[in-house]
C-alpha cells in the first residue's frame, strides 16, 4: 500500500510522533466537545475542531500502525542545536531582568562560537559590534524599546 | 533582498518574508508588500547563479538549473548560461505579470459569485493539493495540514465569541499569530537545521566573461523559454506546485522535446532557459490566487496573506476592487523590479558570488538574533521571544521528524475561512451538506480534491514527491 512506503530510517520515529499527534487528536477532541458541537443545522464553536480532531485521530492511528515493531537507530540531536536552542530558551528568559544589551552580548557570544569555536578575545570583539550594531539599527534608528534590565543599559 | 536569499543555500524566500514581517508593522500597506513580494520573484532570480556557477542550488527551484548549468559553467561557458537564465527569467517574469495583470481583475470578478460552499471546497481543495506536493509522506502532509487547521481555531470563535483551546490563558485568546509561527516555523528552524550539519563553503574564483549569449543560444532557447513561460504560469496559479516543481515539469517537457535529450545533464542551454522560464513565471503566477481568491499556493504567499492581514486588508475577491493601489502597485512594482533585477544580477555577479564567502558561522547567527529582536519588536513584549523560540523549537522537531511545514501553514492561514464558510453553509442549507455537491463549482472542486487524496493510491507515487526527492539524491 502507499502509505507503507517508508524509508527504514524513519519508522522509529514515526511511532514516536505518531503517538504524539495521538495524543493531540484526544486532546483536540475533548476541546471540541467542552466548547460545543452544535448541530448540522448550527455548527457550534467544536464543529470544525471535530472533524479535524477526527482526522488527526486516524492519521495518527496509521502512523502508530507503520512505525510499529520495527526498532531502528537514528541520528542523535546536534549538540550544536541543543545548546542553541538552550542558549535562546535562557536567552528569552533573561532578556527583562539583564537587559537587551546584556542578554544580546551573551547570546551572540554563545551562537558565535557554537557556529565555530573561535579565540576568547574574537568572540569577545564580535559580540560586542553585533550587540552594538543591533542596537544602533532597532533601538535608536528604529526605536525599539528595549527592555534596560537591572544595569540600565 | 530577493537575489541574496536566492543565492544563500539555506535561507528560503518563506524564511526571509517571515523574518521581514515585523518590518511591515512601520512601513505603508502597499509599500510592504511590494516589498515581501519582491522577495518572492527576486529570489528566483538569484537561485541560479549559485546552481551554474557552484553546483548549489540557493533555491529548490533552481535544483534542476545545475544539471546542465553547471556543466556550462565547466566548459567555460558560464556566462552564457547565466546571461540566458537572467533573460530567460526575465521574460517569463514580464510575461507572467502581463498574465496577472489580466488574469487576477477578471478571476476576481468571477469569484464574487463564489458563495461560502464554493469558499470552502476552494479552501478544501487548496490543502489537499498542498498536502499532495509536499515532499515525503502524504499521511504526514495531512497530519501538518489538520496540525495548521487545529492552531487556527485556537482563540475566540469569530461567530459565538467562545474561547477554545486557550486552556485558561488570556495570552491565547487572539489565537496564533502568523507573524510568530512563520518566524519560528520557518526563520528559526531553517537556521537551527543548518546547524546540525556541517558548514562547507567552497567558492568557485574563476572570472565570469561573455554574459551575453550567442544567436544559436536564443535559437536553441527560445521555444523552450516560450514553452517554460506558458507551463509556469499555469501550473504557478495551482496550489502547492509553486515555483520547484514546475522547473521539474519544464526540465522533462523540454527533454521530451528536444532532438538530442540525450545530452541533457551535459550543458544544454534549453536546460537552463526551460526551467529558469517557468519558475519565474510561476512565481508571478502565484499572484493571482493570493491577490483575487486569497488563497495562497504556497508558504511564500500564505505568510503574505497573513501580512495582509497584519496590515487591515481582507484577502479575498473584493480586494483588488477596494484597494486598486495596492494591486495595480505591486503590479507596477513587479515590472520595475523585473528590470532591475536584470539590470543588478548579470553586472553585479561578482558581487553575488562574493557574499557566498560570509562564513554562515556568522551569517546564522545575525538571522537568530534578527528572529529575535522581529518578535520582540512586533509588541515590545519578551514572552513573544519566547514563543518564537517555541515555534523554532516545534519547527526544528518537524524537520527532524520529516513533517513538511507548507501544510500547516496553509491549514492556519486557509482555517479561518474554510470554518466560516462551511459553518455558513451548513446554516444555508439546514444541515444538509448536499450543499457542496448541488453547486457545480463547488462540487467541481470537491472532484478535484479527492482525486488528488485517493490518487496516490493507485499511482503509487505523486508528483511532487518524486520530482523533490530527485533534488535530495
Amino acid at each position: 500500500m502507499w502509505f507503507f512506503h517508508v524509508k527504514p530510517l524513519d519508522i522509529m520515529r514515526e511511532l514516536k510522533s505518531g503517538l504524539f499527534f495521538f495524543s493531540l487528536s484526544l486532546l483536540v477532541l475533548w476541546e471540541s466537545l467542552r466548547v460545543e458541537l452544535g448541530t448540522l443545522m448550527e455548527p457550534g464553536s467544536g464543529f470544525l475542531p471535530f472533524c479535524v480532531g477526527l482526522v488527526l485521530f486516524a492519521l495518527s492511528l496509521v502512523l502508530i500502525h507503520r512505525g510499529w515493531g520495527i526498532r531502528e537507530f537514528q541520528k542523535p540531536h546536534s549538540r550544536r542545536v541543543i545548546l542553541a536552542l538552550a542558549s535562546l530558551f535562557v536567552y528569552s528568559l533573561l532578556l527583562e531582568p539583564l537587559g537587551f544589551v546584556v542578554a544580546t552580548f551573551f547570546l551572540v557570544g554563545v551562537l558565535f562560537h557554537l557556529g565555530q569555536p573561535r579565540r576568547w578575545w574574537l568572540l569577545i570583539g564580535m559580540s560586542a559590534v553585533v550587540t552594538f550594531l543591533a542596537y544602533l539599527v532597532f533601538g535608536v534608528l528604529l526605536h525599539v524599546y528595549f527592555p534596560r534590565g537591572f544595569l540600565g543599559i | 533582498m530577493g537575489t541574496l536569499v536566492g543565492i544563500l543555500p539555506g535561507l528560503g524566500p518563506a524564511a526571509t518574508i517571515s523574518l521581514l514581517l515585523p518590518m511591515i508593522f512601520h512601513t505603508s500597506a502597499v509599500s510592504s508588500i511590494i516589498m515581501l513580494a519582491g522577495i518572492c520573484y527576486g529570489a528566483q532570480y538569484g537561485g541560479s547563479t549559485t546552481s551554474i556557477l557552484l553546483n548549489i542550488p540557493g533555491e529548490a527551484s533552481s535544483v534542476i538549473t545545475c544539471l546542465d548549468g553547471h556543466q556550462m559553467a565547466k566548459q567555460g561557458r558560464a556566462g552564457p548560461a547565466l546571461g540566458m537564465a537572467a533573460f530567460g527569467s526575465f521574460i517569463a517574469g514580464t510575461l507572467g505579470i502581463v498574465g496577472l495583470m489580466l488574469f487576477a481583475p477578471t478571476l476576481a470578478k468571477f469569484a464574487l459569485r463564489f458563495g461560502p460552499p464554493e469558499f470552502f471546497s476552494l479552501a478544501l481543495m487548496s490543502l489537499t493539493l498542498v498536502t499532495y506536493v509536499s515532499k515525503g509522506s502524504l499521511i504526514q502532509s495531512l497530519v501538518m495540514a489538520c496540525v495548521g487547521l487545529v492552531m487556527s481555531t485556537v482563540g475566540m470563535d469569530p461567530i459565538t465569541s467562545r474561547a477554545r483551546f486557550t486552556f485558561g490563558l488570556t495570552s491565547l485568546l487572539d489565537g496564533f499569530e502568523l507573524v510568530y509561527v512563520a518566524m519560528g516555523f520557518f526563520g528559526l528552524s531553517e537556521v537551527l537545521s543548518n546547524l546540525g550539519h556541517a558548514f562547507k563553503q567552497e567558492i568557485l574564483d574563476s572570472k565570469i566573461r561573455n554574459l551575453l549569449p550567442t544567436r544559436q543560444d536564443w535559437k536553441d532557447s527560445a521555444k523552450p523559454i516560450a514553452r517554460g513561460t506558458v507551463l509556469g504560469f499555469l501550473l504557478g496559479i495551482l496550489p502547492g506546485f509553486g515555483q520547484a516543481i514546475t522547473t521539474f515539469v519544464s526540465y522533462a517537457v523540454e527533454k521530451r522535446f528536444s532532438k538530442h535529450p540525450e545530452q541533457f545533464g551535459t550543458g544544454r542551454i534549453e536546460g537552463v532557459a526551460g526551467p529558469e522560464a517557468a519558475n519565474n513565471a510561476a512565481s508571478s503566477g502565484t499572484f493571482i490566487p493570493l491577490l483575487s481568491l486569497g488563497i495562497p499556493v504556497n508558504p511564500s504567499t500564505a505568510i503574505l496573506i497573513g501580512a495582509l492581514l497584519i496590515l487591515g486588508l481582507q484577502p479575498g475577491p473584493l480586494l483588488i476592487s477596494s484597494r486598486p493601489d495596492l494591486f495595480w502597485g505591486v503590479v507596477a512594482s513587479m515590472y520595475i523590479g523585473n528590470v532591475m533585477l536584470v539590470m543588478l544580477n548579470l553586472p553585479l555577479i561578482g558581487l553575488w558570488v562574493q557574499m557566498l564567502k560570509v562564513p554562515y558561522s556568522l551569517l546564522y547567527v545575525l538571522i537568530v538574533l534578527l528572529c529575535q529582536i522581529g518578535a520582540y519588536s512586533v509588541n515590545n513584549n519578551v514572552t513573544d521571544v519566547l514563543l518564537i523560540n517555541i515555534f523554532g523549537l516545534a519547527g526544528y522537531l518537524m524537520k527532524r521528524y520529516e513533517f513538511e511545514g507548507a501544510p500547516l501553514i496553509l491549514g492556519l492561514v486557509l482555517g479561518p475561512m474554510l470554518e466560516s464558510s462551511l459553518r455558513r453553509a451548513l446554516m444555508m442549507s439546514d444541515g444538509s451538506p448536499m450543499i457542496f455537491i448541488a453547486r457545480p463549482l463547488s462540487a467541481a472542486f470537491l472532484i478535484v480534491a479527492v482525486f488528488f487524496l485517493i490518487s496516490p493510491l493507485f499511482t503509487r507515487g505523486r508528483i511532487g514527491k518524486a520530482a523533490i526527492e530527485s533534488k535530495d539524491d
